[in-house]
């Protein structure tokens, strides 16, 4: 039983060692389960970096307590059994310490968009390893001193100030999300924070009764193995309640494992419980279709948009109209509703305006600047250069193909059958109000002729 | 068809009609897939603004009907828009130019352009144009001539000034006519930014003649959003123009204002041979805006561009302008052979000098084209 104490391998130490083990299985499980089940894409950036850091981080942690601790026996003394890297390295600036800047790094992100309301001024993969700076000094210091004796444990005077670097950064993480508590998020950011606070607070509370205990009763052995045996245990407990998917913007929380806590949303605004917008109303004249009316006017008409969305998805100049889709939704959130607005916008900025996005937008180097620079993200007028922008791009270009389209033909189609329901309406006959309106300067005007030999690569079916 | 045949004696004659009506629908999905076969892919790419969509339609305009009053028409909302942004952003380029430079008194507006070019600014700004009458014209003008417009202008390789300004500016009093029909150069001048993907099918030597080969042409947006979508376009391409602005050494990206554009079309055509889908396929060079090249090259030297930077210039005149774009042509090739893999030497690489604007020009350099098509075809089919 004495020598089970100081080299390990005690059977409560082997039980611990499996608990850890599966902590980490359950981990990596809830890490990757949304992707695969689901099968979103990969993101991209930070929301994926920070996650695996969090994984990798959180499986040093348990590692370094194994091995720091002595909970295997090992044949001799290898130079990889050194105490300093587990105990000093991997605990410090690769385990622990790197879980609290990742959440650092994201209270630091929520505070920037949520209450300076602008995009944060660094990027986080230059931030994280800055506020890791003083875990590193800290380590380097320690390597240097050497104060740790065989079995793993530091004297009294340098207990103290690693106790105070830990409970630090947990001061820090504190004080961030103080400053964020009183906006009301969508998702659990909040709750989140506030439950890796909660996490690393208690582990910090046990670790030092487990120091305590360790160093104190170095010689009796029993305490040494429930000591360490609830150090593990409760470690890989922590480890994973600590965990977060959504470190730095709501995406995969959109989509919830657990079904019954929220529906599955497919776009950010309906996530947002922003209605649909341009339901054709009983009473409106179904003239919608007139080449004559102005393009942003057409576009309020959602089977008009939605139609036209399609046909510029068919000529892979879809991004335009999808992003004034979005910005139309944006700005059908109430001004006052800053915190709504800045999800919204941020969806928005991410996937149209980012050099380098899935959708992004053919806009200039000035307004695409305005953007990204803006100082506040609730601004009204965040997009309106650019919506200026693509709606030239979008006249100039696709506009008139689409009058000329299976795609408006088919929308014609629905509208007649609609129409003959609507009997207060006369027919309207669409093909005939485009071939007879001759305008020197109608800008839509288009001769129904499908013989036309050119066209967009959606008509080459027409052919 | 054999099998079909076969197949008629086990049927009664109502179903016969059926099998006749199938065989005819397989003839005529064998012949079009033959046809599918022959039709030969050309992929128009480049930079943003290096002549693209210019080139694309001074083909329509060579080998297709032409342009008919109706489509000649619909550019007119193109033509008026051009000349409200370019007039927008020599004013707004002025007032910046104004707070910035030292020098800033030759940049600031006369007073009694200063209200015109507001409300110009402000029409500019929107996104419905009002039709160009003659009043606005005449403002318009009045603007354009004052000095510190001019000025501007003089720099505007530091904005997006569009290359068509002084056309259009110069012929304001035309455009502006109430019965303004625009004529093919003024189509051919106006700047359209291509966005998604558009084709045309054409033959070179005419529709009626059924032994010409016959193209499938496709204009791209240059911008860099627009480059991921032209993945979608890479299999099976005959032969790849790609189009460079030789002009523009001296100026920055519209994406961008960190990039030079001379640099970044180097780097895209690294790229674009690099892909593996073009493996086989024809590379032809055109070095296009080669009438704003030779009045630049005299005015502003090559080696402003830092790719550029192991120029000497020898001579003045005509002769400095021949040395300057066999410099470029040269740069080119260079490029071409460094990004090539040994597996890939034996396609084929020509360079053309352009001046998209140019229909002449533009026709005898597709006729070349087309020959060297026609040759490598034969050759690749073993008959040459």
């Amino acid at each position: 039983m004495a020598s089970c104490a100081v080299e390990g391998g005690c059977p409560s130490d082997y039980v611990a060692v499996s608990i850890s083990i599966l902590s980490i299985i359950l981990l990596l499980a809830k890490a990757v389960a949304p992707y695969l089940i689901y099968k979103i894409p990969r993101p991209k950036g930070s929301s994926f970096w920070l996650v695996a850091i969090q994984v990798l981080a959180s499986f040093n942690l348990l590692l370094s307590i194994v091995m720091a601790l002595n909970f295997l026996k090992f044949k001799g003394r290898h130079w990889w059994n050194s105490c300093y890297i587990w105990a000093v390295w991997l605990e410090g600036p690769l385990g622990f310490g790197l879980l609290l800047s990742c959440r650092i790094v994201q209270g630091f992100q929520l505070y920037n968009i949520f209450v300076k309301r602008r995009l944060p001024p660094i990027r986080s993969y230059i931030f994280l390893p800055l506020v890791l700076l003083p875990w590193i000094a800290g380590s380097v210091f320690i390597h240097m001193k050497k104060p740790l004796n065989n079995l793993c444990h530091m004297g009294t005077q340098w207990i103290i100030p690693v106790i105070c670097l830990h409970a630090l950064y947990i001061a820090v993480l504190v004080g961030l999300t103080g400053a964020v508590q009183h906006v009301e998020f969508r998702f659990h950011e909040l709750k989140d924070l506030w439950r890796g606070i909660l996490v690393s607070a208690c582990c910090i509370g046990i670790w030092v009764v487990a120091y305590i205990l360790n160093e104190v009763h170095e010689e009796i052995s029993w305490v040494q193995i429930v000591s360490r045996f609830l150090l593990l245990v409760t470690t890989s407990i922590l480890v994973l309640a600590f965990f977060s998917i959504s470190l730095s913007q709501p995406l995969v929380s959109l989509m919830s494992l657990r079904k019954k806590d929220h529906p599955e949303y497919e776009t950010m605004g309906h996530a947002l419980g922003i209605p649909d917008s341009g339901l054709l109303l009983q009473g409106e004249p179904t003239q919608f279709a007139d080449p004559n009316e102005p393009l942003d006017k057409l576009l309020l008409n959602r089977k008009f948009r939605q139609s036209f969305m399609a046909f510029a998805d068919s000529c892979l100049a879809g991004e335009s109209v999808h992003f004034y889709d979005e910005v139309q939704q944006l700005e059908k959130v109430p001004d006052n509703d800053h915190v709504r607005r800045i999800y919204m916008a941020r969806h928005i900025i991410d996937k149209y305006i980012a050099p380098g996005a899935t959708m992004e937008v053919n806009i200039s180097h000035r307004c695409r600047q305005e953007i990204l620079s803006t100082l506040d993200l609730a601004h009204p007028d965040l997009f309106k250069n650019a919506v200026n922008e693509l709606m030239q791009l979008m006249k100039m270009n696709l506009v008139n193909d689409y009058w000329s389209s299976t795609f408006f033909m088919k929308l014609k189609e629905d509208m007649r059958t609609v129409n003959h329901e609507l009997e207060e309406f006369g027919g309207w006959n669409f093909s005939h109000r485009l071939s007879s309106v001759h305008c020197a300067d109608d800008p839509f005007h288009q001769e129904h002729s499908p013989s036309k030999p050119d066209s967009n690569i959606c008509d080459s079916d027409l052919q | 068809m054999g099998s079909l045949c076969s197949r008629q004696r086990h049927y009664n004659q109502a179903d016969s009609e059926e099998n006749a009506q199938t065989a005819e629908i397989e003839r005529r999905i064998e012949q079009e897939t033959k046809a599918e076969k022959h039709i030969q892919k050309l992929l128009l790419l480049g930079a943003g603004d290096s002549g693209k969509s210019t080139i694309f339609k001074q083909i329509k305009l060579l080998f297709q009907s032409g342009f008919d009053e109706a489509e000649l028409k619909g550019y007119i909302p193109v033509i008026h828009a051009n000349v409200y942004q370019t007039i927008k952003i020599l004013h707004d380029g002025a007032k910046e130019l104004a707070q910035t430079e030292e020098d800033s008194l030759k940049y600031v507006i006369s007073d009694e352009n200063k209200e015109n070019g507001e409300k110009l600014a402000e029409i500019g700004a929107r996104f419905d144009y009002p039709c160009l009458t003659k009043e606005l014209a005449q403002d318009i003008e009045a603007l354009w001539r004052d000095n510190a417009i001019q000025e501007t202008y003089s720099r505007g390789n530091e904005l997006q000034v569009p290359d068509c300004t002084q056309y259009l500016m110069e012929n304001l009093q035309r455009l502006s006519d109430t019965n303004y029909v625009p004529t093919k150069e003024d189509v051919l001048y106006a700047r359209v930014r291509t966005t998604g993907v558009v084709e045309i099918q054409f033959s070179p030597v005419g529709q009626k003649k059924r032994s010409g080969e016959v193209y499938r042409l496709f204009d791209v947006g240059g911008q860099r959003n627009e480059r991921r979508k032209w993945i979608h376009l890479f299999e099976g391409v005959t032969a790849v123009i790609f189009c460079v602005a030789i002009s523009e050494y001296d100026r920055t990206l519209f994406e961008d204002d960190n990039k030079n554009r001379m640099v970044e079309t180097k780097e895209l055509f690294e790229w674009v041979l690099k892909q593996p889908c073009f493996e086989k396929t024809a590379f032809m060079l055109f070095l296009n805006k080669f009438d704003l090249f030779e009045k630049k090259v005299l005015q502003v030297p090559l080696n402003v561009c830092e790719w550029y930077k192991d120029y000497q210039p020898v001579s003045t005149g005509k002769q400095e302008i021949e040395h300057a774009y066999e410099f470029v042509k040269k740069k080119f090739e260079e490029l071409y052979f460094q990004s090539t893999a040994p597996n890939c030497v034996d396609r084929v690489f020509k360079i053309y000098r352009t001046t998209a604007l140019d229909q002449k020009l533009i026709k005898k350099t597709f006729k070349l084209v087309d020959e060297t098509l026609r040759r490598r075809n034969l050759f690749e089919a073993g008959l040459l």
